[in-house]
């Protein structure tokens, strides 16, 4: 009685009236087939709540079928022996498939040793794995497990022996003992300290962060070193710009951005009037967020919009926060242009550039720096 | 004096002097005469014109305006040059099909030849930016690399595989492009992309760029295996879990699995 | 004594010589004897352990090619797009190593999908732990060294992505700088400390080097030992079902059929992190190019396991307060070490939060189904939830350039979401496993219902039902609520009755007709093992 009723229900029994499937088929269960009643009862069926089972199973309960287990070995052997295809493989690709940079097929180089190690790997995987499940014999055993905690017997005891220990040291009666040692302790936590002044030049800390490579009447320089003259943009135009000074071009924070618009659009503050010239105004590239360049521009909007977390700044308003997480506009570039028509800075930044940090002032005024 | 060789001067130095008023006439019409079209072979040009102004009041007036001057659908045409409509044209955001936040890239409604009608006749207009003659993508692709993490590489993305701006507004991918979009495209400054003139970005710099363009999109074979988009991390972090943590969880059912 | 094979002759031999010096016969009497009970998801941790080992692997190779210095050199390799640009010796050698060293890019892109797995594996593997309850007493202190095994894994993959200077990842060091800085009253101290100046400090890529190759690595292997001595000692948690209670374990032995699985598995994972790091692209730096802190590129992302913070940080509003000469920045302190230090010190004294919720003190060896606990799942489910907001919000460019959509109007929606969405999870989720609850006490009471109708002679229509099998029956009523006792008490107790072999259903147990309890003789086979 162990097929289940479903499969029972399949086929017609022998004392059925019909035979020859559809509807017409009659069951052959009758109601004492069934063990327990119905879907109405309260009462839960005639089932057993087995207490304390030890769930070893015998060792028989799987009858090896002798084919089987061939067939099973055959399998683990072929999967070991992947393993070896897959190894040759891997070093014929490793040296036959082209390699150098450029060459035809260079592409299939690495897919090509990654296939044939997953192959050789799997191989040994599965082969282990198809081996225990099929023909090891993993029966389930059962192991108690012993109380983690101690006896009390063993507590008290070894709690005796620390405070015995620690009485034999004397420490409880002399403090003066006792004092000094966690003072002399607690000072040679501090030995290390000291250790950590050289690892950074935090000499003039806060006026290294306040001063750019910017200097009055640097040349704008592109980013091959050029210098950008008055015409060289158009309306709508941005331009990389770096200080002309030594190593300008690498100084992370003096990198800035040069951007022409209508000179009308700007909404500069007075004390900025001449800040820009003709409508070409120049900002800082370094998010006053978290520092990344703010390299986006929207020629039509004249937005400024930095990638790293979305921060948008007004170009045609002293780069006024719009949207995101910077809290402050971009440091702006007071420029001019000399006689021979190339741009200069006026000097410095008027505030320090990029994210924000203690030490930095809650307001700058707008003084051109030297 | 003999009356007969008198009037033989006469007329004789009327008839220079006319010769010379007319050598002085037609010469100095040929060297002030206003000729619109400077193009070497003048007359195909004309006629290219001509067709592209017969398209553009069919497919662009109503929005742009009879002669280009703008209307309640776009702005004026006049001065925004061949490139621009090569640009806008041959990517297929011209015709606009329908408002959006940013013109999309779609199949091109006019084939090549009648966008170069256009362009001429956009370009007989008011001038404005011309692609150079030349192949337009055989820069320097070191150079041209540099210039596109300087210039592009922060809207477009390191692959060309374009960004976001504010608003539904993005930088689109160019895994289309074809090199005289993309040299356009710098000229003009299309839609709220900068502009680059030539100034800025020389011809030989702007071919650079679109040869690194062309390279990094189309050309260059990805070592390594496929390229999962290459956005960056974030498509390698789904494919971790999707992939590494899939199969590995339908393993770890296999082997737990009691027959 | 029968006559011994060369092989047992040596084998032998080898025994006894190591039993001489160390004693080690009974330890490994017991070890090999060790039960571990079985489950396919008491493997998730194990793929992060061998993810490990696959990093050590491939990291030492790397180690034998890559410099971690910031020198200023002109690339002169393969690569031709970068051809003559100057940039430092870490990314430049990492460039040899991917186009100049054969296998080598094979190699990084193995460590770095490692890394990815690595990560993802502890994430699942501390879910299955927190919703199964496995980190009650006494596996409270495992569950801590789990929550620091994660941290540290954050920390150690960063610096590893970090190390190859290339755009990207300098990005990344420039926003960790800006980051320090912004900590109240010592914040430039400590960015100029570590950098070695002010930004980029040239000190950072040789001192994260060490960090990433020793110093870190050394500790996780530190508590990733600890953590297994412990699974080891305290024995491994398991599921109730027939003959499991909580003082014993029941399982496989290690030896033979346990380890041969669990090796296999190990060469399995091995074979994954293969398969994905030869089809798949990861990190092609050198389209990136080298850093430069005047460029960047759109789409700007840490690695997945950071993008919370990502995330966090672009969802913050600009708080920021400037007063009394000094700048304070709550815009950019919350989300980057606030958020990140709640939500991991949450997590490490949870068991403790929950001892105390619940009063219950006792140990707990069996696991529990996440529906028998409807608050704990709700629980979970709300802090992946509110995790996931994150995550999303971390790529909301990508979201944005993807499905062409605004991505500010992403950023309000995410906002908005972070408060809304864990709140319903966690209603949601509770409701969902009261409803999983009522339909077990279902099973329980009536059993199986096989889809056949009979109709009484009254004219009533009822469903013919089946029992439970016996290991279904055991692990329902092993749940200690007041329905399931009340259901328990109606059934009789048998003395005992070996639990037959049968397949079971995944989602459903698959029913089949038992025989009526007969009591069976005391099982002579297995002598129980200590």
């Amino acid at each position: 009685m162990t097929d289940s009723i479903r499969d029972r229900l399949k086929a017609p029994a022998g004392h059925g009236e019909q035979s020859g499937g559809g509807d017409t088929a009659q069951s052959s269960l009758t109601t004492n087939d069934f063990v327990q009643t119905d879907s109405r009862s309260s009462h839960g069926p005639e089932q057993t709540v087995p207490a304390a089972v030890p769930a070893v199973v015998p060792a028989d309960v799987h009858p090896r079928d002798p084919k089987a287990v061939q067939r099973a070995e055959r399998l683990v052997a072929a999967l070991f022996l992947l393993a070896v295809v897959g190894v040759v493989g891997f070093v014929v690709s490793f040296i036959l498939v082209p390699f150098d940079f450029g060459d035809e097929g260079f592409e299939y180089y690495t897919p090509a040793l990654g296939f044939f190690m997953a192959l050789a790997l799997t191989g040994v995987g599965a082969g282990a794995v198809v081996w225990a499940k099929t023909l090891m014999v993993d029966n389930e055993v059962i192991a108690e497990r012993h109380d983690l905690a101690s006896d009390p017997q063993e507590r008290a005891e070894t709690a005796a022996l620390i405070k015995q220990g620690y009485e034999e040291t004397g420490l409880p009666r002399r403090s003066m003992l006792r004092n000094s040692m966690l003072l002399g302790a607690g000072a040679l936590a501090l030995l290390p300290l000291p250790f950590l002044k050289d690892l950074g030049k935090t000499k003039n800390l806060t006026e290294q962060m306040a001063k750019t490579g910017w200097r009055p009447g640097s040349k704008l320089l592109d980013e091959l070193g050029r210098p950008v003259k008055l015409g060289d943009l158009e309306i709508g135009s941005v331009r990389s710009v770096f200080p002309d000074v030594p190593g300008g071009r690498r100084m992370a924070d003096s990198a800035a951005l040069m951007i022409r618009m209508q000179p009308e659009l700007l909404k500069s503050p007075e004390s900025r009037k001449d800040w820009a010239v003709d409508g070409h105004i120049v900002y800082s590239v370094i998010c006053t967020h978290l520092g990344c360049p703010v390299k986006l521009y929207e020629q039509q909007t004249h937005h400024l919009f930095c990638p790293c977390h979305q921060s948008i700044f007004d170009a045609t308003n002293s780069a006024k926060v719009l949207f995101g997480p910077a809290a402050r506009n971009l440091p702006q570039l007071a420029i001019a242009v000399d006689e021979e028509g190339y741009f200069v800075a006026q000097g410095d930044f008027n505030e320090p550039v990029g994210p924000s940090y203690w030490e930095r002032d809650d307001s700058y005024p707008d003084k051109v720096g030297t | 004096m003999p009356k007969t060789q008198r009037s033989r001067r006469s007329r004789f130095s009327s008839y220079a002097a006319l010769l010379l008023a007319l050598t002085l006439v037609g010469g100095l019409y040929s060297a002030f005469g206003a000729s619109k079209v400077k193009a070497e072979d003048g007359a195909n040009q004309s006629i290219a014109v001509k067709e592209g102004r017969q398209l553009y009041l069919q497919g662009c007036s109503t929005c742009h305006g009879l002669n280009a001057e703008g209307g309640a659908g776009g702005p004026s045409l006049i001065g925004v040059g061949s490139s621009s409509v090569i640009f806008q044209v041959s990517s297929g955001r011209m015709p606009l099909a329908n408002a959006a936040p940013q013109a999309p890239r779609k199949k091109a409604k006019y084939g090549a030849a009648q966008t170069q009608q256009l362009a001429a006749y956009i370009q007989s207009l008011g001038g404005g930016p011309e692609l150079p003659s030349g192949r337009l993508d055989d820069g320097d692709l070191v150079l041209g690399g540099d210039l596109f993490r300087t210039n592009c590489a922060s809207c477009h993305n390191f692959a060309g595989r374009g960004g976001a701006l504010t608003r539904s507004k993005y930088a689109p991918a160019l895994t289309e492009s074809e090199a005289d979009e993309i040299y356009a495209a710098m000229q003009t400054g299309p839609e709220n992309m900068p502009r680059f003139t030539d100034n800025q970005l020389t011809p030989d710099e702007k071919r650079a760029i679109v040869r690194y363009v062309r390279y990094v999109t189309q050309e260059a074979k990805q070592p390594g295996g496929a390229g999962l988009g290459q956005y960056g991390p974030v498509p390698e972090g789904l494919a971790v879990f999707l992939i590494g943590m899939g199969l590995l969880i339908v393993v770890t059912l296999w082997i737990g699995a009691r027959a | 004594m029968a006559k011994q094979s060369p092989l047992e002759k040596g084998a032998n031999g080898t025994a006894v010589w190591v039993d001489d010096r160390l004693g080690s016969s009974s330890f490994i009497k017991r070890s090999l004897n060790k039960v571990f009970p079985d489950h396919w998801s008491f493997m998730l941790g194990e793929i992060a352990l061998y993810s490990f080992i696959v990093l050590l692997l491939s990291g030492t190779y790397l180690s034998l090619f890559f410099e971690g210095s910031s020198r200023e050199v002109i690339y002169d390799g393969s690569y031709a797009p970068l051809k003559g640009i100057p940039m430092s010796a870490a990314y430049s050698s990492t460039l040899d190593i991917s186009f100049d060293v054969r296998g080598g890019l094979f190699m990084r892109q193995i460590h770095h999908w490692a890394a990815l797995l690595f990560m993802a594996a502890i994430v699942v593997h501390l879910a299955r732990v927190f919703f199964t309850g496995a980190f009650r007493k006494p596996r409270e202190l495992n569950w801590i060294i789990g929550v620091g095994l994660l941290v540290l894994g954050i920390l150690e993959g960063f610096a590893g992505y970090s190390l190859p200077d290339d755009l990207l990842s300098g990005t990344g060091l420039r926003i960790a700088y800006s980051i320090a800085l912004s900590i109240p009253v010592i914040g430039t101290w400590a960015a100029f400390l570590v950098f070695g100046g002010e930004f980029p400090g040239g000190a950072i890529i040789e001192r994260l080097y060490p960090i990433h190759i020793l110093l870190v690595p050394g500790i996780i292997l530190a508590l990733i030992t600890f953590h297994m001595m412990l699974i080891w000692y305290q024995k491994h948690t398991q599921f109730a079902g027939p003959g499991r209670t909580e003082t014993n374990v029941v399982g496989s032995r290690l030896y033979p059929a346990y380890a041969a699985k669990a090796g296999g598995f190990f060469f399995l994972v091995f074979a994954v992190m293969a398969l994905l790091g030869g089809l798949f692209q990861i990190n092609p730096i050198w389209l990136y190019g080298p850093y430069d802190p005047t460029q960047v590129t759109a789409g700007s992302q840490p690695d997945w396991y950071v993008g919370f913070l990502d995330g966090s940080t672009r969802l913050m509003p600009n708080w920021e307060i400037r007063t009394l000469g000094h700048t304070f920045s709550p815009n950019v302190l919350l989300p980057t070490q606030v958020l990140p230090g709640v939500l991991f010190g949450l997590m490490a004294v949870y068991p403790f939060i929950e001892q105390k919720l619940t009063g219950d003190k006792g140990y707990h060896n069996l696991l529990e189904r996440p529906r028998d606990n409807p608050v704990r799942t709700g629980l979970g489910a709300m802090s992946i939830t509110f995790y996931m907001v994150l995550l999303l919000a971390g790529g909301n460019d990508i979201i944005a350039t993807i499905f062409h959509l605004s991505l500010n109007e992403i950023t309000y929606a995410l906002r908005a979401g972070l408060f809304i969405l864990p709140p319903l999870a966690y209603i949601v989720t509770k409701r969902l496993c009261l409803s999983l609850q009522r339909a077990d006490d279902d099973l329980l009471h009536h059993g199986i219902e096989t889809g056949t109708i009979r109709r009484l002679p009254s004219g009533e229509f009822v469903e013919e039902t089946v029992p439970l099998p016996p290991h279904y029956s055991v692990l329902l009523t092993a749940v200690d609520t007041p329905e399931r006792r009340e259901l328990a008490s109606h059934l009789p107790q048998v003395e005992h009755q070996a639990a037959p072999h049968q397949p079971k259903g995944f989602f459903k147990p698959r029913g089949s007709v038992v025989e009526a309890p007969v009591p069976r003789p005391e099982l002579e086979s297995e002598p129980s093992v200590d």
